[in-house]
């Protein structure tokens, strides 16, 4: 009986929670002094194999390439933007006027034709990259009415030798 | 007196609910934490487009590069010249040839064909969209062929 006593006196010890705590605290400030906020970041992929200009791959003569020529101002911004002869001019909705043309182009995206064609981009050499970048993904896609998917225009894209100076105009 | 102090020696707080919030706190931290980053350099500011997805299949080896301008703590620009920043050096874009070629040298004796590894551009928005095409001329010379853009994906 003696004995039982004791073991309920037993019970009451606790663990000891100090070292945990330092523990848990060091941990906390890691991860907090580590943490850092980066935007995640997607690709887009251009497979641009080596070809001699010279030498016309075996390509479907059907589909001729979709050329789309940026013109840069002076400075490196956007000046106009040629699709074919079309001009489409400059302006915040550009690109949203681009990628509309280029699904008139293809007829409906999914389209089988859009494995075969290609846009070709023939940018000025000072043109800031990021006007590129977003002719590119004009010409890729654009997302669905949920923001989530991709819905794939055309997928192969690739350049012109650049337009050298900062010539405005072709 | 005596029954006084020992009462007030024997308080202890509850530290159950500290915990519970530490320990959340730490699981938050260490699932937002990704230390992937490491060949991000921050000088360079990418371009944001709405369509830019983390790829689904990750290549098991990529030549990342970051190319990018000198900035001052502010964010501007204080050298004109865009620098390929690689191995802690900068590199002028149009001399980054031997460092493509000792790249394919290295890859080669992994047994690995450099146009199957993507050459990832990180590069900076205000870099000509010419020298751009120079550098992957001169990956091509140097046997590279798959290229991969990378921009921040926000939408506008």
């Amino acid at each position: 009986m003696r004995l039982r006593n004791s073991g309920r006196e037993a019970e009451k010890i606790e663990p000891q929670m100090a070292p945990m705590i330092d523990v848990v605290f060091q941990l906390l400030i890691f991860f907090m002094l580590t943490l850092n906020i980066v935007e995640p970041e997607g690709d887009f992929n251009v497979n641009m194999p080596i070809t001699d200009s010279s030498a016309p791959s075996d390509d479907m003569p059907k589909f001729p390439d979709i050329k789309v020529r940026l013109v840069a101002n002076e400075d490196g911004s956007l000046n106009t933007i040629r699709l074919g002869q079309v001009n489409l001019g400059n302006g915040p909705n550009v690109f949203a006027g681009l990628n509309h043309e280029i699904l008139k182009i293809i007829g409906k995206p999914g389209n089988p034709i859009t494995k075969d064609m290609e846009v070709e981009l023939e940018a000025d050499y000072n043109l800031h990259y990021e006007y590129t970048l977003k002719a590119i993904s004009a010409c890729t896609g654009r997302l669905d009415s949920s923001g989530k998917h991709i819905i794939r225009y055309i997928e192969k894209i690739k350049f012109a030798p650049p337009v050298g100076g900062s010539k405005v105009g072709s | 007196m005596k029954i006084k102090s020992n009462k007030s020696a024997v308080v202890d707080v509850d530290m159950t609910p500290m915990i519970d919030i530490v320990f959340q706190l730490i699981a938050f931290f260490m699932v937002i934490t990704n230390f992937e980053q490491i060949q991000a350099d921050e000088r360079v500011k990418l371009p944001s487009d709405s369509l830019a997805k983390p790829p689904e299949v990750k290549a098991a080896d990529e030549l990342v590069l970051n190319i990018g301008f000198e900035r001052n703590a502010s964010g501007e620009i204080t050298d004109p010249e865009a620098y390929i920043f690689y191995n802690g050096e900068k590199i002028p874009v149009l001399k980054f040839g031997p460092n493509f070629a000792q790249e394919a040298r290295i890859y080669k004796q992994k047994n690995q064909d450099p146009k199957e590894v993507p050459v990832i551009l990180r590069t900076d928005a205000l870099v000509k969209t010419g020298l751009v095409q120079d550098l992957i001329k001169i990956a091509q010379e140097n046997g590279f062929t798959k290229f991969a853009f990378k921009a921040t994906q926000k939408t506008q």
